[in-house]
């Protein structure tokens, strides 16, 4: 069992999410870096969707109360456990009593702490990843917090190392290749050029539902009016006040505004790693480059991590 | 039904496929045909998420089963037959009591004031319609409904409210709906239902789906879920 001593800025339990419900109002979730997450379990063994924690900008504190195995991966976190310092990327096994802290964010925003077997939590269709607007899954639906215990299903596999060359770049400016969104055209030509030029900022009304972003102001040539329409995690949307949105994993699964750019797919990853305060640019992509960047990574991590996919 | 003009498709990021169909305002035409191609692509493995709009549906392929041009032949394949074998679908209507007005509809004066109705008027006008569910989303259990009477019509609030209780009833531009969950949001808010359209712990979650129909009844009394 684990302990938890301090749940942090926001730590949630996560998993490979619930696709396939959007038509319903139900976005995916799960873990807001899907290839973090998956190295995590990696390591300890488990398949690479298996239930783990997701924190945020840091401060978890966790006590175990069993011998297991753990592993963390994502943004540095300054972890220790009994005051020893931890990496990340690496699976070590912990025993009754010990204490794993993880202190603040550098370079990236979340970290994902995976333990062997995998963890458990409330399930709803099909997954048991937390999303805090309509408090499902997770632990009855909500962040951890102090005083609250989780269990971990029995070991799978053999702990394992990272082969060189796997673990992910992460930095403080996050480049996001991506392609025209429907209603790009409705840009002023202006407008369409700053998108790939310039950089912006997570502004502080930044969670797992979306980053509001600062920077050049973005416009449409004649603003008018949209029925609501679906977006999907990496849409960059325009509300009329020119501060983009971009749609993260919890993201409204439809929206009013138009949609300007469309993160590709091999680089969604990376919006989990966006917090207030980190610089974004987008890149543009073109036809073709997005189908080989996604089965390049694909081929690439799929071989170490049996059935993950960007 | 009016004959509609080939709906627009065009890839949505490299993820999935987009289409369109042309609309000023609301097409009762065009809504149809997209929730019918959306339940005929669901039937085929290979789509992670078939989404709609009103006029439009965004449908993500599994990128290890369709490459991008194939999944855009796919929607287009699917959109020819649909135009041949389109039938309707079972529904059901469903009764929605509404609190209107006062704590439960803080935007009924609004309404008031741009249609020139009095609140009984904007009440019997609002609940006499039958309509249907256009699409579910936003939110889990946000309803999307058909065009309100044109007397209703009314732009979103200019400043959204943080928080919208859930089950309240608005009207946004021509839109009409339900709000399924406690949300921020900027619709002009007429009235309030007790019934929760999305509760996860019951053992069908949704109330209401896609292509159902709904009629509210003005319920006696002055709140709703003991605000």
């Amino acid at each position: 069992m684990i302990k938890v001593l301090n749940g942090g800025t926001q730590t949630t339990l996560q998993d490979g999410g619930r696709d396939g419900n959007r038509h319903l109002g139900i976005p995916g979730s799960g873990a807001a870096d899907k290839l973090n997450f998956a190295l995590a379990n990696y390591l300890v063994g488990n398949p690479w969707d298996a239930p783990a924690l997701e924190c945020t900008q840091g401060g978890l504190h966790v006590r175990f109360t069993h011998d297991t195995t753990i592993a963390l991966a994502g943004a540095e976190m300054w972890a220790q456990i009994n005051g020893q310092n931890l990496e990340n990327f690496t699976s070590v096994p912990v025993k009754p009593g010990d204490i794993l802290t993880l202190s603040f964010a550098r370079h990236g925003m979340r970290s994902y702490l995976a333990v062997a077997g995998g963890l458990l939590g409330d399930e709803f269709m099909g997954s048991v990843s937390t999303y805090l607007p309509a408090k499902l899954g997770g632990i009855e639906g909500r962040s951890l917090r102090v005083g609250d215990s989780l269990k971990s299903a029995a070991p799978l596999g053999e702990r394992k190392t990272l082969p060189r060359g796997y673990k992910p770049y992460l930095s403080s400016h996050v480049i996001l290749r991506a392609r025209p969104a429907p209603e790009f055209e409705q840009l002023t030509l202006e407008s369409r050029r700053h998108l790939f030029v310039s950089a912006y900022i997570a502004t502080p009304q930044t969670d797992r539902m979306g980053a509001r972003l600062r920077g050049n102001k973005t416009e449409v040539q004649t603003p008018r009016s949209m029925s609501s329409s679906p977006l999907l995690p990496g849409t960059l949307q325009l509300p009329p006040d020119g501060t983009p949105i971009l749609a993260l994993v919890d993201a409204h699964c439809t929206g009013g505004y138009p949609r300007c750019l469309q993160v590709i797919k091999a680089d969604i990853w990376q919006l989990g790693q966006i917090g207030p305060g980190t610089r974004i640019s987008f890149r543009r992509c073109f036809l073709g480059e997005d189908e080989t960047a996604l089965s390049q990574r694909t081929e690439f991590y799929g071989g170490l991590m049996d059935g993950f996919r960007f | 039904m009016t004959k509609l003009p080939d709906p627009k498709i065009t890839p949505y990021g490299d993820a999935a496929i987009h289409l369109e169909y042309e609309a000023h305002g609301y097409s009762a035409a065009a809504n149809k045909a997209v929730l019918s191609l959306a339940h005929e692509l669901r039937a085929s493995g290979d789509w992670q998420d078939v989404v709609c709009g009103y006029h439009s549906l965004v449908a993500v392929f599994h990128s290890h089963r369709l490459t991008s041009a194939r999944a855009a032949k796919a929607v287009q394949d699917a959109v020819k037959t649909g135009r041949k074998t389109r039938k309707a679908r079972p529904h059901k209507v469903v009764e929605i009591p509404v609190y209107y007005g006062g704590e439960n509809g803080p935007d009924m004066e609004v309404i008031a004031r741009s249609s020139g109705l009095t609140e009984a008027e904007i009440i019997k006008t609002h609940s006499a319609e039958l309509y249907d569910v256009c699409m579910m989303g936003f939110i889990p259990g946000f309803t999307f409904l058909s065009e309100a009477p044109k007397a209703l019509h009314h732009p979103r609030r200019a400043a959204p409210r943080l928080s919208v209780p859930s089950g309240s009833v608005g009207i946004a531009g021509w839109q009409t709906g339900i709000y399924g969950l406690s949300s921020p949001g900027g619709w002009q808010i007429i009235g309030r239902t007790d019934l929760q359209i999305f509760d996860a712990s019951r053992e069908t979650p949704f109330l209401l789906s896609a292509g159902d129909k709904v009629r509210f009844i003005a319920a006696a009394g002055i709140s709703a879920g003991g605000l």
